[in-house]
């Protein structure tokens, strides 16, 4: 046979066996191209995925996700496009489920305290033996009817897991905490005062068009963040004109950095700057009148007049009635506030203040503003998590002291971490005689733990939420396990257990009568998924119960988009009188900053700290990673002669941090922002020792009217070290991209229309 | 040309979360950026979030911009490879042969985008972490020059799926499962991927763009550029432009610029 050319050129291209191939077949004349004749290692596609909807439970908002299992085992993270709550997107947070699910320091079964408490010496024992010891404890109590000493600390559970731990805990007799790493109680409170709503409502961001927040890092960590976000980026760029939004901080957040504009405000004063809005808007004939009749009772705030405020809240007369004018006119408008807004000694006075603006706009149960949302279809699981706030951790840490709690039960909280170290609860544990920890990895509190007995990771075990904020209608998500236990192969009493499992285990040995409608954990959620199917209403319906079942584990949930909330309209009550905000030192004389700390894009308050991606996450404004910055004013930098990465000492009245300046020109001069979630004790490899705790240091001012740790209100002063660590930060990690005035990296479009 | 994948990036609407950033770690097996690794500034993120200053207190702005391999068609990286480790495709992608890499570095060299990643060490994760590893992209080993593949794993298993699901596939099925893992992650839809044949070539050519563009980013670039009835990147009315476009790279990648309002929206003063 004779070769022609091109066969020659075609053989000597490919193997020896396509060269027979083409000699048979003619050589396209693709072939002939620099590309090889093959497919390519990275476009080979093997095995079979299979896509399971559960609840994401890295953060208190649980998003919808789903996850992708190959072999048993999970390797990625989505959003659910079905669920309402995040319609298919996600968070950085929401990813790293899965480092949290193979972490390599997680817990592989129960562990027994073997040195002495805190050593973070431990032996391993099985779950019968576990079970048994708390068994035991717990049936000491009752026998010498000190039920009341007995202590259960969980995250803000919803949903049926919050009807387990409730009902355990009430027919027990003891006491049940329901700790919070941010702590919202004002937040709530002022809901509850202004809008008489019990849950959270829904900001419709998306058909907003004119957006003011006060200290709200919503963007970033704030309440719902992945919902707001995808609110705002339909607000920005989406069938409807632009939105604007305005942001008043007193630092400089990752939310404000996305606003139009931003407001510096002296800590503390966001409330005083809403009454100026509202007399603004009042006086010039803005605001809808009758809700400014209900909120002033026909005062004008003449005190709080611009001019007449403008010195104490350091902004400028002329810009707080210019706000107040873009406000009232860009409606539909929202003013949200939260985060440092609340975390003063006023910040219930200044939530209230500023929820109220709403009204004087008209945005209260309208589209493109408040929307309220209705109670949970399910009557029997709580209707919000039940929280603790800050002054009841006091009341608690002396409890501790005197000897009144006997047993101390932790699940999926930190508060050895998250508390104040002043309010001693560390050494006050040492008075608890015993401490049991429910968690799969090595924190703060369970390095205090004396019997460690592993849940599940979330990713393992059954669960159900009913979101609060929600979307606006009824909604219960559904958690089923994606993957089987990891440590499974260990044996029923060598491996983890979910932790409802675990209580009604309990219950049952202490003979605890606890009325729920099943045995165990999935026949409890399966109960209530029958009262969602005999609604026969909602996403989901079926002929009969099974296919119900099938149909909501599918789509991750049940909902029905037309139950809204049908509650009498909201009537506006009366402005809350003014408080200024107190702060510790009294003084600024020798303590010359405010230090604002804030829940960081990756590490959260801590909850991230063992998982590597969360560590490695980039902060969006100074791009660090991995160490605890403090970011500091340029200028005010330059004039105490601090570089990037000169390792500063922070003293409050209650102790000091070391940690690394990081100078940026946005941050206000009177303000050092310090993220939080550093400084673990305990944390395993990527979280154990590494930067610093900031909440360590906060003094322990409480808003008086809620009992709200005011974590935002504590002064400190700024000593430079002899020192310098290298930041590790993303920013300059590779070499710039090419100086160009003429054609900038980051374009920006002047909109003169 | 079969395609002609590419990607348009609303900058008016990313707000800096770093979803994408963490979305594309788990996907594509990218090693963990260890403390060490940001201070030997080696730290490997295929697409990144970076953020800009300007101006000082109290009127200082940061804005954010995500960067990844633009997929130029007149790609740099290509000519200077000596083993064809990076070529072309005819679908528009830039794709990087592991295989192949010899580790010269000239394409991160010639690259001014800065978004190719030397693996200067091997990649290690502790054994239980390797369970979440994506068996769809091969782990790189020490000596190999990695970037954005634009999921390249995940065309081609849509591609298959799609024929074997004989059409009983929704749009927005198709769609997502054809993202690229920071698509389908970013919250506020800052990014948008698709085949963008039909818009990519006019642009090249400076020829006019199609009537009705067949996907929903094509779409949005036409109604971006077009808003003042011009046609091409540079025309003052629209937002869209590509990155440092004066070098000739012809890019895939599409940037809509931020918008800045006028002082007098937001405060009402000047």
């Amino acid at each position: 046979m004779a070769l022609t050319r091109r066969q020659f050129l075609g053989m000597t291209g490919g193997s020896a066996t396509a060269a027979v191939l083409f000699a048979a077949c003619g050589v396209p004349e693709k072939e002939l191209l620099v590309q090889a004749p093959f497919e390519m290692p990275e476009d080979l596609v093997s095995g079979r995925d299979a896509w399971y909807a559960t609840l994401c439970r890295q953060c208190a908002t649980s998003e919808g996700v789903v996850i992708r299992v190959m072999e048993g085992r999970a390797k990625k993270v989505e959003g659910n496009i079905d669920y309402p709550l995040n319609q298919g997107r996600h968070s950085a947070r929401c990813e790293a489920g899965l480092q949290a699910l193979y972490n390599p320091d997680r817990i592989r079964g129960p562990l027994l305290r073997a040195g002495e408490r805190g050593s973070s010496q431990f032996e391993e024992i099985s779950w019968t033996d576990a079970l048994g010891r708390l068994t035991f404890q717990l049936e000491e109590l009752q026998r010498r009817r000190a039920q009341k000493s007995m202590v259960l600390i969980t995250n803000p559970v919803g949903g049926h897991l919050g009807m387990v731990a409730e009902r355990f805990v009430e027919r027990f007799r003891g006491r049940f905490m329901p700790y919070e790493s941010i702590e919202r109680t004002n937040l709530r409170a002022a809901i509850k005062q202004v809008f008489g709503q019990d849950r959270m409502p829904d900001f419709d961001i998306e058909r907003a068009n004119f957006i003011l927040s006060f200290g709200a890092d919503f963007l970033n960590t704030w309440v719902s963040p992945v919902r707001y976000a995808r609110g705002f980026g339909e607000f920005r760029q989406g069938d409807r004109p632009r939105g604007t939004m305005v942001h008043v901080d007193s630092r400089f957040s990752m939310t404000g950095a996305n606003a139009d504009d931003r407001i510096f405000v002296k800590p503390g004063m966001e409330g005083i700057l809403a009454l100026s809005i509202a007399h603004v808007l009042i006086k010039d004939g803005l605001a809808d009148t009758a809700a400014a009749e209900a909120l002033t009772g026909g005062d004008t705030l003449e005190e709080f007049a611009p001019e007449a405020i403008a010195q104490k809240i350091g902004v400028a007369a002329e810009k707080v009635s210019g706000l107040a004018h873009a406000f009232a006119g860009g409606r539909p408008a929202i003013a949200l506030g939260g985060g440092s807004a609340a975390a003063h000694t006023n910040g219930l006075f200044n939530l209230t203040a500023i929820y109220s603006l709403n009204y004087l706009v008209g945005s209260v149960g309208q589209e493109g503003g408040i929307v309220f949302n209705p109670a949970s279809p399910l009557d029997d699981i709580p209707s919000v998590p039940a929280v603790t706030a800050f002054g009841e951790w006091q009341e608690l840490a002396n409890d501790m002291r005197s000897g009144d709690v006997g047993v101390m039960m932790v699940r999926g909280a930190d508060p050895f971490y998250g508390l104040p170290a002043s309010l001693g609860f560390r050494e006050a544990s040492y008075d608890v005689p015993f401490i049991f920890s429910f968690s799969n990895f090595m924190d703060d509190t369970t390095a205090m733990a004396d019997l460690v007995l592993p849940e599940h990771n979330y990713l393992e075990d059954w669960g159900s939420d009913s979101p609060d904020p929600g979307p606006g209608y009824e909604l219960v998500g559904f958690q089923q396990p994606v993957v089987r236990p990891f440590f499974e192969s260990r044996g029923e009493h060598l491996g983890t257990r979910g932790f409802a499992d675990v209580l009604l285990a309990i219950a049952g040995e202490l003979d605890l009568e606890l009325d729920l409608p099943g045995e165990t954990f999935k026949d409890i959620l399966q109960a209530g998924a029958l009262k969602l199917f005999e609604l026969k209403r909602g996403s989901v319906r079926a002929g009969d119960f099974r296919a119900f079942w099938n149909g909501v584990l599918q789509r991750g949930g049940w909902w029905d988009v037309s139950a809204r909330s049908t509650g009498p309209a909201a009537t506006p009550p009366k402005l809350p009188q003014a408080e200024e905000p107190r702060f510790d030192p009294v003084s600024a004389d020798r303590f010359d900053f405010h230090l604002v700390p804030f829940s960081s894009v990756g590490i959260s308050e801590g909850q991230g700290a063992h998982l590597p991606w969360m560590q490695a996450t980039p902060d969006p404004i100074t791009t660090a990673t991995w160490l605890t910055w403090v970011e500091i004013n340029l200028k005010v930098a330059e004039r105490l002669e601090l570089r990037e990465g000169d390792v500063v000492r922070l003293s409050s009245t209650r102790g000091s941090i070391d940690v690394l300046a990081y100078p940026h020109p946005g941050v206000p001069p009177d303000v050092l922002a310090i993220p939080m979630g550093q400084g673990h004790v305990a944390g395993g490899r990527y979280a154990e020792g590494r930067g610093a705790n900031v909440l360590s240091i906060l003094a322990t001012l409480t808003d008086e009217k809620t009992g709200a740790l005011a974590w935002a209100a504590t002064r400190v002063r700024l000593e430079k070290l002899d020192r310098w660590v290298r930041l590790p930060k993303f920013e300059n990690s590779g070499a710039d991209l090419p100086e160009d005035d003429e054609q900038l990296v980051l374009q920006v479009t002047r909109d003169d229309t | 040309m079969a395609e002609s994948w590419g990607m348009v990036i609303d900058l008016d609407k990313c707000i800096g979360c770093q979803a994408c950033v963490v979305a594309c770690q788990s996907e594509n097996n990218i090693p963990i950026n260890e403390e060490a690794r940001f201070n030997e500034r080696r730290a490997i993120e295929w697409i990144r979030v970076e953020r800009y200053w300007e101006g000082e207190f109290p009127d200082a702005k940061a804005r954010f911009i995500p960067i990844l391999c633009q997929h130029c068609a007149d790609a740099p990286c290509e000519p200077v490879c000596p083993v064809y480790a990076t070529y072309h495709n005819d679908e528009g992608l830039n794709v990087q042969v592991y295989n192949r890499c010899i580790g010269t570095r000239f394409c991160a060299n010639g690259c001014p985008y800065q978004v190719r990643f030397f693996n200067f060490w091997e990649p290690e994760w502790p054994e239980s972490l390797k369970n979440q590893l994506n068996p769809d992209v091969t782990v790189r080993s020490r000596g190999i020059m990695e970037k954005c593949t634009f999921c390249i794993q995940r065309i081609r298993r849509t591609g298959r799926d799609a024929a074997q699901a004989n059409g009983d596939v929704t749009d927005e099925e198709f769609q997502r499962t054809l993202n690229p893992a920071c698509v389908n992650a970013c919250p506020t839809q800052t990014l948008e991927f698709g085949d963008l044949l039909d818009v990519l070539t006019p642009l090249r050519e400076g020829t006019r763009l199609p009537k009705e563009p067949k996907s929903r980013a094509g779409a949005k670039i036409k109604k971006e550029l077009e808003s003042e009835g011009g046609i091409g990147v540079r025309e003052p009315g629209g937002r869209g432009y590509r990155l440092l476009e004066d070098l000739g790279t012809n890019p895939s990648v599409i940037y809509l610029r931020k918008v800045e309002p006028k002082v007098e929206q937001t405060t009402g003063h000047d």
